[in-house]
């Protein structure tokens, strides 16, 4: 089959080309790995059970002080191997879990979500106040300890400790979703009454997932507390909520790996585009509304219906509409860009002091490697154009794409046509 | 004791919600074995009479017994593990999940296996047969991997009717299982009824007299929350009251 090849090729990859990236890329791709257990313990609870958390943040938390801690003692001589250190924020995230998915999965929907938000600003709340616990506004900070002669000094140590960690904890997620009790989630999300008339403890079968979800989360914030040797209070924040969130919705929370591919892509967005620009954040909302108005399923779920039509699939027709739509949303992104960077320009305070140094009139400003004129027509031109050829193009590859999708969808599968045939010839 | 312990006893059942009471004191002995009917016009309290049993209501007044031990203010797990299973009206099934798996939750929980996190569930071997058995029984082979949402409605009628066999429980609760179905189908659900519910004990609410006639044993008459009569139904066919009541209202002087 094809899926395993893929995930060994993936899996090499990951081994074998971070020695050969710069610093930077290695610290990023450490993130990714965090971000993507992250996103798939989250993803346990919100893809598998339905129940969405918007507070996740606080068992991500819990797993990076609890390894803080620990990585505090073991600095004063306490022998624990640095490379099971994460095995304390999946134990502090399992129990903090299951307290908080007692009370949390009480109820369901809009209030299941609120109490979750709740108990990660309580989290949020307290940790600046409590000096021994969470070392107070400024946080606590640690150091890895070498084990068995491993320093765990540089960047790529961190990088496979994780890696062999991320891998690992993968694996038991999608252990969980072929055993009985895996199988009782996707029940559960569907129908939690009938659940219960088959003779299951729903509220006990939640809190379980919950915690579960929790341990996850706590194994990356292990891992991101061991990267950064530190932890404050910020870990709690909703920003780190939001972004499991959004990482989840993106990549695709009804498909396995869709919230590793989400938060991945946005991880390394995140790296790339940050130090080019400060509206990288709007960027990523866009990005997010956009993928929830015209592909819900996210990136996973466009992959996974790819996938399943692939043997149905003629790339020599529909390359041509991907190709054109690809363009169309470069042109419209192209104009969208080129406004947002403007307006930062212009209403930014170096051009404030150049207006007044002009007398208040407008002067030029520079974007993009070039000069521009704010009173000149061509400046606001160009990204009009390129919004509207760019939306043209993008609704005319639009329309074809769904006709060759339509065509897809009513040819008959190639099982279907090969039973069809063999009736044909018996008869 | 004379008589064996009845597999369901209702007793002086009242149920209000606010200051409408819906069940008022029904009575009744549902004998081990027994296939009984509860008949009655809308809003007669049936489908609420069957959710204080199956625990999705708190009773307000009374007692209801399964197999002689009080159920009342039971939550629906624990009913069920006593062995009480129920269906419902408006067909109640995982859409998502394969028809297949819709079985196997039922059959996990009947063999205790509610929090089973350390193997995969393709290998419990004695549980995906049992599946199997029901599955045939219920006569949806053909359709075992196939999503329960995309089933025909008597399909998904039938696929509940196995779900309530698969906890193993002896006493069947079925809510209005023929309704929205066919003469065909509804000919095929009663056969399939009886097929699955030999040796067990039924309840079931049911509108068409016909399928009452060719299933059950013994018929209850629920008019406005209480039970007007129980008698074969030959004898409540006859039954003058009943008539009135049920089967002819605007013909009645």
């Amino acid at each position: 089959m094809r899926t395993p090849l893929l995930i060994a090729a993936v899996l090499v990859l990951l081994a074998g080309v971070p020695p050969f990236l710069d610093l930077g890329l290695q610290n990023a791709l450490v993130n990714v790995l965090i971000a993507s257990l992250f996103a798939l313990a989250f993803n346990l609870l919100v893809g598998q059970a339905g129940l969405l958390s918007f507070g996740h943040a606080a068992y991500f938390g819990v797993g990076a002080f609890a390894t803080l801690h620990l990585m505090r003692v073991v600095e004063d001589g306490f022998g624990f191997p640095t490379p099971l250190l994460p095995l304390a924020g999946a134990a502090c995230g399992l129990v903090v879990g299951a307290i908080a998915g007692f009370f949390a999965t009480m109820r369901s929907g809009v209030y299941f979500a609120l109490v979750t938000l709740a108990i990660a600003e309580l989290f949020h709340a307290l940790a600046p106040r409590w000096q021994g616990l969470f070392g107070g506004e400024a946080g606590l900070s640690s150091m890895r300890m070498p084990w068995q002669g491993v320093t765990f000094g540089s960047t790529l140590e961190v990088y496979y400790l994780a890696l062999a960690w991320v891998v690992v904890s993968i694996c038991l997620l999608w252990a969980y979703t072929r055993t009985p009790f895996g199988r009782l989630t996707l029940a559960l999300r569907d129908n939690e009454q009938r659940v219960r008339f088959l003779g299951y403890d729903a509220h006990a079968t939640k809190v379980i997932v919950f915690a579960i979800s929790a341990m996850f989360s706590g194994i990356a914030g292990s891992l991101q507390a061991m990267s950064n040797e530190v932890a404050n209070y910020s870990l709690f924040s909703s920003h780190v909520s939001a972004q499991v969130v959004l990482h989840a919705f993106v990549g695709g929370s009804t498909v396995f790996f869709g919230p590793l591919l989400g938060a991945a892509v946005f991880t390394l967005f995140a790296y790339l585009i940050s130090d080019l620009t400060r509206s990288w954040l709007l960027y990523q909302g866009l990005i997010f509304v956009l993928v929830m108005l015209y592909a819900p399923t996210g990136i996973g779920g466009v992959v996974q219906y790819h996938a399943r039509h692939w043997q149905r699939l003629d790339w020599s027709r529909l390359a041509g509409p991907y190709a054109l739509g690809s363009l169309g949303g470069v042109l419209v992104a192209a104009a969208a860009v080129f406004l947002t960077e403007t307006l930062s320009v212009l209403f930014d305070e170096p051009y404030a002091v150049a207006r007044r140094d002009a007398g208040g009139a407008f002067p030029p400003f520079a974007a993009f490697g070039t000069g521009w004129d704010p009173l000149s027509p061509l400046t606001w031109l160009l990204p009009l154009a390129l919004f509207g050829v760019g939306l043209y193009v993008l609704t005319r590859a639009r329309r074809a794409i769904g006709e060759e999708w339509e065509a897809i969808r009513s040819a008959p599968t190639a099982a279907a046509a090969a039973a069809a045939a063999a009736s044909r010839a018996g008869s | 004791m004379d008589a064996p312990t009845p597999a369901l006893q209702f007793v002086g059942v009242t149920k209000s919600f606010g200051q409408v009471s819906v069940i008022r004191g029904v009575t009744l002995d549902v004998p081990a074995g027994e296939r009984h009917a509860v008949i009655g016009p809308n809003g007669a309290g049936k489908s609420t009479l069957f959710n204080l049993v199956s625990g999705l209501f708190p009773l307000t007044e009374g007692d209801i017994r399964l197999k002689g031990r009080s159920i009342a203010g039971q939550p629906p797990h624990r009913i069920n593990r006593s062995g009480l299973a129920r269906s419902f009206q408006i067909t109640n099934i995982f859409h998502r999940l394969s028809v297949f798996e819709n079985l196997r939750i039922g059959m996990l929980a009947r063999h205790g296996i509610r929090y089973g996190l350390f193997r995969p569930v393709a290998r419990l071997r004695r549980i995906n047969e049992e599946t199997r058995e029901i599955l045939s029984l219920v006569r949806l082979d053909a359709r075992a991997d196939d999503m329960a949402g995309d089933l025909t409605y008597s399909e998904q009628r039938a696929l509940e009717i196995g779900m309530t066999l698969t906890t193993g429980a002896d006493v069947i609760l079925l809510d209005e299982p023929t309704a929205g179905m066919s003469r065909d189908e509804t000919a095929r659900a009663v056969d399939l009824i009886r097929d699955v519910t030999r040796g067990k004990t039924l309840l079931m609410v049911e509108h068409d007299m016909s399928v009452v006639f060719s299933l059950c044993d013994r018929v209850s008459v629920l008019v406005y929350g209480e039970i007007l009569a129980t008698d074969t139904p030959h004898a409540i066919s006859a039954n003058r009251e009943v008539q009135q009541a049920y089967l002819g209202e605007e013909a009645a002087p």
